[in-house]
């Protein structure tokens, strides 16, 4: 520790070279990103396909960022996001086609709806942490799909709410736009919470809520302004994700999409915007579905070779996809806890003007939650 | 008008009297200690008068108003800064970082202006960070601006909580053992900088500790506190001849202590306080150091108490921010 300590005082931080790259030095790098610029603004929105999957990607992304305000910045474990995603989803179209509201508010009736539920559980993460929250929130999610979801009057006597676009963005590609707008904004949201105070506040009671309290910051109204705030975002991708498909139905948010958003904030990275914009893309049908579709290969290999699995259908083909996540969140737990964001590290700090180099940076990286020894 | 005024405090917890009818004054520009042996309740009553805990009984006032059932983050933003036995602060942040959440209470802009990135916001971030900067520079811990706060050793950590309590802007400075984990020199140089900061600021202290030099040299009026009860009240030079005093951190009875009143200043009582603070501190100082530190305390002592008296006449001029 001391060790560690010595060098870090002894070396000037590397990475604040004032004044950061030269202007040549930021247009290389801005012509390096050309590539996924296109890939986002023209390959994406070309392609029907790939339009429906690249929008899948955003909701994801935006529910990647929901969860990671409750996993990453407050420490706590949510199985029970599909749950704030559904509600705003059911909210947004329910209000939408049963009562007619305006497409902007019933959006906004799902942000809504998605904070108050998630301020439900906020209440209870006041009293109760860890193992037993996670524990609440699993039963949340579950008890919603079983009742909420089943409402004759939410699902349309169970043939599925419908909610029908605005004649505007029925074309899809458009739609992809205005859903990657909608994430542009909440990533940059998402970015000045972490870089003001509610930010920092968050960090410090993560880790010590008495510390917290001493630096004078009041621990209730932050917990529950990350509850809210995280269901709010989790009930605006529920109602985009509506709003994709045309179609809500109960069966749409069950417990298995709750594990694929803990798995894709884990893997991707935890406390890291960059990294759950990865893990999101990943496990949405754009990554590694979409890989595995193209590239058939790897289907046969993983499961009907290597595993010696005969008779996985096409039907069968989300097994590969299940099978590669797994892996990569053991992986990810074992050897590498800051995800896929840490090993990218070297080039994303070199993008955002930062030295290139390999090695680890013992400071600034993405900040582990440590326990604390403070009794007070 | 004393600052913190804390009057008949008990707290129980299940079947232990952590404190009873506890009774304290803190006045202005005052650097009061709070000692007692171990389990004696020191940290129990920062806790009250802080507002971690609630007291059975009791009150606490600041400046006069009630503050007993005033949060911790509320005391923090009147005026309350404190640190912790253990060292109270974000370990997996860096050293800025820590001073700047620790200037929360003081942050102008809302939380949502924060979110939606209004222009305010982004020159207050700036302003923190100076202010963060200039704390460092004072304490001298500048290389270690951008270093994660687990990896320090425990004196700079100490240190580093200082400058965190400094950072809430404190009006009184409750420090919770602020000498542990340092040598006997960088311990006298805390005395130098409590006093220092005491000069710049205009800072009112109360703090544990149990290193007998430091209490003697900065400590202007000094409580004993024992199983719960306030055992002794006085000035250092006297507290450390008390009789009940010596006997507490020995251990036993002295009989002699009943009938013992505070002028009773014998040669023997100071011996065997010396020889406690020896043994209990063996491992921070070597003998020799706290035998000489005793003899030449109280001429010192002398001075800034009346210059509190002083103070607390006439206002003492607000202290700026290090800006």
């Amino acid at each position: 520790m001391t060790a560690t300590a010595e060098t870090a005082v002894a070396a000037p931080p590397a990475g604040h070279a004032k004044g950061g790259p030269s202007l040549a030095g930021w247009l290389v790098r801005g012509v390096l990103l050309l590539p996924l610029v296109y890939f986002f603004l023209s390959v994406i929105p070309g392609s029907a396909d790939l339009t429906e999957r690249g929008t899948e990607w955003v909701v994801f992304a935006l529910v990647g960022i929901s969860l990671n305000i409750i996993i990453g910045y407050t420490g706590q474990l949510s199985l029970g996001h599909q749950g704030f995603v559904g509600v705003g989803a059911f909210a947004a179209a329910y209000s939408l086609t049963v009562h007619q509201v305006p497409f902007a508010l019933s959006i906004i009736l799902a942000i809504v709806v998605g904070g108050l539920f998630a301020m439900l559980i906020g209440f209870a993460a006041l009293r109760i942490t860890g193992l037993y929250l996670s524990l609440i929130t699993l039963v949340f999610g579950i008890t919603l799909e079983q009742s909420l979801f089943q409402q004759p009057d939410l699902t349309n006597g169970g043939a599925g709410q419908p909610a029908y676009k605005p004649d505007a963005l029925i074309e899809p590609s458009r739609y992809y736009f205005f859903c990657l707008a909608i994430l542009v904004v909440i990533v940059f949201i998402d970015w000045r919470l972490t870089s003001t105070k509610a930010g920092r506040a968050l960090f410090a009671l993560r880790e010590n809520e008495r510390v917290a309290a001493a630096f004078g910051i009041n621990v209730t109204a932050y917990k529950l302004l990350a509850f809210v705030m995280s269901g709010a975002i989790a009930g605006l991708a529920g109602a985009l994700f509506a709003f994709k498909s045309e179609q809500v139905t109960g069966e749409d948010y069950d417990f298995f999409l709750a594990l694929t958003f803990v798995l894709m904030v884990v893997v991707g990275g935890l406390n890291s915007r960059f990294g759950v914009l990865v893990g999101a893309f990943l496990f949405s049908r754009i990554g590694l579905d979409y890989a595995i579709e193209r590239f058939h290969w790897i289907h046969e290999l993983l499961v009907e070779g290597f595993l010696f699995v005969p008779g996985f259908g096409e039907e069968r083909i989300q097994f590969a996809p299940r099978l590669i996540g797994a892996f990569l969140l053991l992986l990810t737990l074992l050897q590498f806890p800051g995800g896929i964001a840490q090993q990218l590290r070297p080039f994303t700090r070199w993008f955002a003007g930062g030295p290139f180099s390999f090695k680890h940076d013992v400071d600034g990286g993405p900040g582990t939650v440590e326990g604390s020894s403070v009794r007070a | 008008m004393s600052v913190l005024e804390v009057r008949d405090l008990s707290i129980r917890f299940g079947g232990l009297q952590a404190l009873e009818g506890f009774n304290l004054d803190v006045n202005e520009w005052e650097i009061v200690g709070l000692i007692g042996p171990n389990g004696a309740g020191k940290t129990t009553a920062f806790n009250c008068i802080t507002g971690f805990y609630k007291p059975d009984t009791g009150t606490v006032r600041y400046r006069g108003a009630d503050v007993t059932r005033v949060p911790p983050h509320r005391k923090a933003a009147m005026g309350f800064g404190r640190t912790f036995q253990n060292v109270g602060m974000v370990k997996s942040a860096t050293a800025i970082e820590n001073l700047k959440t620790a200037q929360h209470a003081k942050i102008e802009y809302d939380t949502a202006s924060g979110l939606i990135g209004a222009g305010p916001t982004w020159r207050e971030e700036k302003q923190l960070e100076g202010r963060a900067d200039a704390i460092l520079d004072l304490l001298g811990l500048n290389a270690i601006r951008d270093s994660k706060v687990g990896g320090l050793s425990y004196g700079t950590l100490k240190l580093l909580e200082l400058g965190c309590a400094l950072a809430t802007d404190p009006d009184i400075l409750l420090l919770d053992e602020p000498s542990s984990g340092m040598g006997p020199e960088e311990s006298e140089e805390l005395g130098d900088r409590l006093l220092a900061l005491r000069q710049e600021f205009g800072l009112t202290m109360l703090l544990i500790e149990h290193h007998v030099p430091l209490v003697l040299r900065v400590c202007d009026h000094v409580y004993v506190l024992n199983f719960g009860r306030l055992l002794a009240e006085g000035k250092p030079s006297v507290i450390q001849t008390h009789p009940e005093v010596v006997a507490a951190y020995l251990g036993g009875e002295a009989p002699e202590a009943l009938e013992a009143t505070q002028e009773t200043e014998e040669d023997a009582a100071l011996d065997a306080m010396t020889h406690a603070a020896v043994e209990h501190h063996a491992e921070v100082a070597p003998p020799a150091r706290k035998r000489a530190a005793p003899r030449k305390a109280p001429a010192k002592k002398a001075a800034p108490r009346k210059k509190a008296a002083a103070a607390s006449q006439e206002p003492a001029e607000p202290a700026e921010d290090a800006e």
